[in-house]
């Protein structure tokens, strides 16, 4: 792993969510405490006294709730912060419930309710016009308004990313407009774009041939020795990596959601050139402090 | 696999109906595939339409399934509620939309519009499949393997589930499980194909269903089957679960070698003479092309059009999936 800069070594947010990877059954398992706003904000400043320098997470009330709490403690200082959009597991829930209309009514309402004006405004004319791009920007200038009212003045928003499932389905269809419309509306805010994905060798192919500048984005993408969620191969995802020209990606199922050791993780991060750094979730206090030690140790 | 007619190797034009979330997913994953042209995408919101047409440069939007009439179709993906399915795929034949026809599940609302529409299939000819895409999963794949190869003996009895908090604390008469079909239908339908898969032809013994968001809705579902050799199987199916933050579906099997636990995660297998395996989804090549939802939704989407471009069956087909409708019929309405 090349030393140019000093790696962003992030705490992610899925075990705070109830999430793992290796099995449903595991993350039941946890039990309730994780999920609880103060247990997790805990473990991000536990994690940032070891070695940690940034939190990613899906903004969701949960998240927000840890955000407050690290302001209230004067921990959004050190913190950088890297949010996706949308909490996605939410809003397909919502849709499995109401349906796509549903949940376009329910999101209209929450956004008039936040009494925010620029949203409101962009909002009504993209229904008004039917404009796809207008309704992003729309939602976006209310996520990030959330964060940041939330995480207070002091907080270093660095990026906001794409959730997979959008940035995987824009990628699938094609929708070259909408990667550069959100690009563009992101950098006006001096904030920078990213885009989470599964499909990092097709992005990087997409993206090539759409002219994007990837020294203006930043790329949240699996990266572990097994393959885990590294389509179409490991093989190819490395590649695409290794051709990358400068460091904006960040692994993420670094530990193959538990399937591998940390130690032999770290090994196979040390072999791959262009990682601005890596995300990783931890469920207790004493994984926070090994885990981001020897993150810190072994990677910087 | 019986082979019919193999088409020429030109893109398949393909239409989507409805629109909701497996729609949407569908159709951007047959956008990446080589072999397909997305032609037409049908839904009857207008407003769903407006903002599709702002999205899908290039597609025909309809808002009547038979306004996909001349558009020369070769394949139509069916994703609107169960309800409509047996009147849509009707339509699709009748009004020779398209030979091949993909639809989410279940098949039909009932066993008798499942049968209708399996009849229906055979005359046309042409490939249908229904969207059970738990046997795309791999680590049901590796237990399907198992039990074929006879690993733990043969099968004494099982244990399904499909659990999920989807309606947890819904509100009071919401109406969402009725508009949903029931549990059965949208949940269970999964782990009652997967033990068809599995077994074999399944008859009900007992039934227990509970009303728990609204009068006459279906929310929890307890049900005993038979098998043939004397096999003995429980289901238990609810939404209304907690901690299910994802649906989960699973089986625990006993065999007259050991027994078997596979959930879409890991398969556990412990045999009498102490030997013991697990598999994670991590050992079982888990990668696809492209990945949306799950790899399960991509290995499905290739399958059937790979079935059409070559003129092959594709499984589960109508009459396949048919069963399923059989069983829930028998579970909801009594054996008989």
């Amino acid at each position: 792993m090349s030393n140019e800069r000093k790696k962003v070594l992030l705490v992610g947010d899925n075990p705070f969510h109830g999430i793992s990877h290796l099995s449903q059954e595991r993350a039941r398992v946890r039990g309730d405490a994780i999920t609880h706003a103060e247990y997790a904000a805990k473990l991000v400043m536990t994690s940032l006294e070891n070695g940690a320098n940034g939190f990613m997470f899906s903004v969701s009330d949960m998240t927000l709730s840890i955000l407050r709490m690290i302001r209230e403690t004067g921990g959004s200082e050190r913190l950088r912060l890297y949010a996706i959009v949308p909490y996605a597991y939410e809003y397909v829930r919502l849709v499995t419930q109401i349906g796509v209309l549903g949940l376009a009514k329910n999101f209209a309402k929450q956004i008039a309710v936040s009494g925010n004006v620029r949203a409101i405004a962009m909002g009504l004319k993209g229904v008004i016009r039917t404009d796809p791009v207008a309704l992003m920007k729309t939602y976006l200038t209310y996520e990030i308004s959330r964060i940041k009212s939330s995480a207070g003045k002091q907080a270093n928003l660095r990026s906001v990313l794409l959730h997979e499932i959008i940035t995987d389905m824009a990628l699938a269809l094609n929708l070259d407009g909408l990667f550069m419309a959100y690009i563009d509306f992101m950098l006006e805010l001096g904030i920078r774009p990213g885009f989470e994905t599964r499909n990092f060798a097709y992005l990087v192919n997409k993206f090539r041939e759409w002219d994007i500048d990837f020294r203006e984005i930043i790329i949240a993408t699996p990266f572990n020795k097994v393959g885990f969620q590294m389509n179409p191969s490991r093989t190819e995802c490395e590649k695409a990596l290794a051709k990358l020209p400068g460091l904006n990606t960040i692994a993420i199922s670094i530990l193959a959601a538990g399937y591998i050791k940390p130690s032999e993780a770290i090994n196979y991060l040390r072999s791959l050139p262009n990682l601005k750094g890596v995300a990783v979730g931890v469920s207790k206090e004493s994984h926070a402090r090994e885990t981001f030690k020897s993150l810190k140790e072994r990677l910087e | 696999m019986s082979c019919v007619k193999i088409l020429s190797r030109e893109s398949l034009r393909v239409a989507v109906i409805g629109l909701g979330k497996m729609g949407i997913l569908h159709a951007s994953i047959l956008n990446t595939l080589p072999d397909v042209q997305l032609t037409a995408l049908c839904d009857k919101s207008a407003m769903i339409r407006k903002f599709c047409k702002r999205v899908f440069e290039g597609v025909h939007l309809v808002g009547d399934v038979e306004e996909l009439s001349d558009l020369r179709l070769n394949a139509v993906y069916v994703t609107t509620p169960i309800s409509s399915h047996f009147f849509v795929i009707k339509t699709i034949y009748s009004k020779g939309i398209a030979r091949n026809v993909f639809v989410e599940k279940t098949l039909a609302s009932s066993y008798d519009k499942a049968k209708e529409l399996c009849r229906l299939a055979q005359s046309f000819g042409g490939v249908n499949m229904v969207g059970y895409q738990r046997r795309l999963n791999v680590s049901f794949r590796k237990a399907k393997d198992l039990l074929t190869q006879g690993t733990i003996g043969e099968v004494v009895s099982f244990n399904a589930y499909a659990y999920s908090s989807d309606l947890l604390g819904s509100r009071k008469n919401s109406k969402t499980s009725v508009f949903r079909g029931g549990v059965l239908r949208d949940l269970g339908a999964h782990v009652v194909d997967l033990a068809l898969w599995f077994f074999g032809g399944l008859t009900v013994d007992s039934t227990r269903l509970e009303s728990v968001t609204e009068r006459d809705s279906e929310d929890s579902v307890y049900f005993k089957v038979k098998g043939s050799n004397g096999l003995r199987g429980e289901f238990n199916i609810s939404w209304c679960m907690e901690n299910y933050r994802l649906p989960e579906f699973g089986l625990l099997i006993k065999g007259s070698k050991g027994f078997m636990r596979v959930d879409e995660d890991k398969v556990e297998l412990k045999l009498d003479n102490g030997k013991s395996s697990m598999w994670y989804r991590h050992d079982l090549n888990d990668n696809v092309d492209f990945l949306l939802g799950a790899p399960e939704f991509s290995r499905e989407d290739k399958c059937f059009v790979k079935s059409v471009l070559e003129g092959c069956n594709a499984e589960p087909s109508f009459c396949t999936a048919s069963k399923v409708d059989y069983i829930i019929d028998q579970v909801e309405h009594g054996p008989g």
